[in-house]
């Protein structure tokens, strides 16, 4: 296995930047998420990496080697597509010989080769079949073992949950995350399902609009948000985003709404506001950091329940303060109903403050 | 019992039923005239008609046919153009429909509507050219004049089908094998060409079953007796002074005989091209 490097990554299509300026290091042995919505640019830094596709500018570095003008074959990566790509015409056996067989290894290694990497998938008794003989997982094990047999210095991974039904990808998931921790494999995972990317991945990395936001683990992603777009992408439901003006009354800074309610800042906060020549400041709350009170406290925020959404864990309601919406989460036996009178009380140590302009994270200098 | 039976009765069967066996029986016909022609004597042809019913089975036709060393030759010489130009259009078609479908280049698409558009040229618009350049090459009297225009004037079907049906074949297939070290070459031959059994059936049939079938382009590039593929042969048969009606008949029904056997081999794959995408999967 080895690291995979990439600075300023450029791709474009004549005008278009699909791949803007985007550097990671994803260390030895790391599995790393490219996540974010639909045509931001994850699935074509992928095939960047692959060699798929040319690159425009910038380098990608594989292990030690500079890979920019290498051909796929050349680069030692193995890529396990959406669809899993396996060849229908062959059986398990020899899709997992075919990549050994490109190589002209050996026939007695090619087998010895399979084996082990279905001995490793569990996929063993399999190797007779042909891939429409086999279900929506095994197929999955079936394209990781072809993967597999080449012994990689990575993986790549485009959406392979995708195509499964919504229990079999919880398995797989899990499957795929064992599958990571035995060999210490390298992966860079493409997926829009930002759950997949902070339950599997070691680090993520939130791309929108060809732009890479933000590289950082999961939890920092999640507590730390450098900007509205990944506060908003990560975690759900959504992190509740509620543009304020900023007011300084007499030296205290506080954020008033155009409902006329007004949240007075911890100093902590109002540090963090300081930082910014703009008024407009976005208030940036996760469902679970909010409380609600269904009787008037000193301090909380008159709301009125909006939609009251039952999951069984959890109930989620949505409160409207005056024109902005905010997700709570609640317990299941609390009793709520629709257009009830609430009132909100946010946790100033967890709460994010973002630019209403920049749309960036506002942070204490 | 018929208060039982509850549904009113409906025309439309019944009567695309009646048209479709009227048309049936239209184009059987001939075949069923010739197969009365092959096993009659000359002389039964010429007192009865058409379709008398030969008052004996007569199998001296056929044995004519068989024994007859031209009609050897005419066979021979058929196979020799047809099973060529068959594999060589549908070989050629696969390469240019794999470009066309995985390996888009700029104005590719304009390329490949030129390359169809091929199939709308009559064959006497190219007719007299072909014959002077190939007079010129000194190819006139062989074969080989008839095997290169047929290869060449099945490119169109043959590019047209292949890439249709290689555009059904996932992308991810292809990128997969160049990811495991497969040329382009490898994966047409070892991964696409593979699948494409239904697509290949059914041009192995069309292309066959023209060729074979053709009596214009070895009528125009061949003069010599030895040089003429069945379908001339059948006219060649005629005699010089009577038209052999029953050797001729015996004739046509064993020509048609490779065809039907061809169409047999592939049927299986055939009818699987023929409703290719129309089910998913």
């Amino acid at each position: 296995m080895a690291r995979v490097v990439l600075e300023n990554v450029v791709k474009t299509y004549g005008s278009v930047r699909a791949v803007n300026d985007v550097s990671f290091t994803v260390e030895d042995g790391e599995f790393v998420a490219l996540v974010g919505p639909s045509g931001c640019g994850k699935t074509t830094t992928l095939n960047l990496i692959a060699g798929l596709i040319p690159i425009s500018g910038g380098d990608i570095h594989i292990g030690d080697r500079l890979v920019n003008d290498l051909d796929p074959k050349d680069r030692d990566i193995a890529m396990v597509f959406q669809n899993y790509a396996l060849y229908p015409n062959k059986t398990v056996f020899k899709n997992l010989a075919f990549p050994l067989q490109m190589r002209k290894m050996p026939k007695a290694e090619i087998a010895a080769k399979v084996n082990e990497a279905a001995r490793v998938l569990d996929i063993e008794r399999l190797l007779q079949r042909k891939p429409r003989e086999l279900s929506g997982g095994q197929q999955q094990r079936v394209a990781l073992g072809r993967a597999l047999v080449r012994d990689p210095r990575a993986f790549l991974m485009d959406e392979p949950l995708s195509n499964l039904d919504a229990k079999l990808r919880v398995q797989m998931r899990t499957e795929l995350k064992r599958f990571h921790q035995e060999l210490g494999a390298t992966v860079i995972y493409v997926t829009h399902d930002q759950l997949e990317a902070v339950t599997m991945a070691d680090k993520m990395a939130v791309m929108s609009g060809g732009n890479l936001q933000q590289y950082d683990s999961p939890k920092r992603v999640f507590d730390h948000p450098v900007n509205m777009f990944v506060a908003g992408f990560v975690g759900s439901p959504a992190m509740s985003l509620i543009p304020l003006q900023l007011d300084n009354v007499a030296g205290t800074l506080s954020l008033k709404s155009e409902a006329g309610w007004s949240l007075p800042l911890s100093e902590a906060n109002a540090a963090k506001a300081r930082n910014t020549s703009s008024r407009n400041v976005v208030l940036g709350a996760r469902h679970s950091t909010v409380r609600l009170h269904t009787q008037a406290q000193a301090g909380a925020i008159p709301g009125v329940t909006y939609t009251v959404e039952p999951t069984g864990d959890v109930t989620f309601v949505q409160i409207d303060l005056g024109g902005a919406i905010v997700i709570v989460s609640l317990d299941p036996n609390i009793e709520i109903r629709a257009d009830q009178p609430v009132w909100l009380e946010f946790d100033q140590e967890r709460i994010h403050l973002f630019d209403g302009e920049t749309e960036r994270a506002l942070r204490a200098s | 019992m018929a208060s039982a039976y509850s549904g009113r009765f409906n025309p439309w069967p019944a009567t695309v039923f009646v048209i479709l066996a009227v048309l049936a029986v239209l184009f059987l016909l001939p075949t069923a005239g010739v197969l009365l022609s092959s096993i009659k004597t000359t002389r039964d042809i010429a007192l009865g008609d058409l379709w008398s019913i030969p008052p004996s089975l007569h199998l001296g036709n056929f044995t004519e046919v068989l024994g007859n060393p031209a009609v050897h030759g005419y066979f021979l010489n058929t196979i020799l153009v047809t099973l060529p130009a068959t594999a060589g259009s549908i070989a050629l078609g696969s390469l240019a429909g794999y470009v066309f479908a995985k390996m888009p280049f700029r104005g590719s698409n304009l390329l490949f509507l030129i390359v169809v558009a091929g199939m709308f040229f009559p064959p006497q618009v190219i007719l007299v050219p072909l014959f002077r350049l190939f007079n010129t090459l000194g190819l006139i009297d062989t074969l080989y004049p008839v095997i290169i225009v047929h290869m060449a004037l099945g490119i169109p079907i043959c590019t047209l089908l292949m890439r249709n049906f290689f555009a059904t074949v996932p992308t991810a297939l292809r990128e997969t094998a160049i990811m495991e070290g497969a040329n382009e070459w490898q994966i047409l031959t070892k991964i696409i060409l593979p699948l494409s059994l239904p697509a290949l059936a059914v041009l192995a049939v069309l292309q066959f079953t023209w060729i074979w079938n053709d009596f214009l382009w070895p009528l125009i590039f061949t003069q010599s007796d030895n040089k003429r593929t069945i379908m001339i042969g059948i006219v060649n048969l005629k005699g010089q002074y009577s038209v052999a009606w029953g050797v001729q008949g015996a004739l046509s029904l064993v020509a048609s005989l490779p065809t039907l056997f061809v169409f047999l081999f592939f049927q299986r794959y055939f009818i699987k091209g023929m409703t290719m995408g129309a089910v998913k999967g």
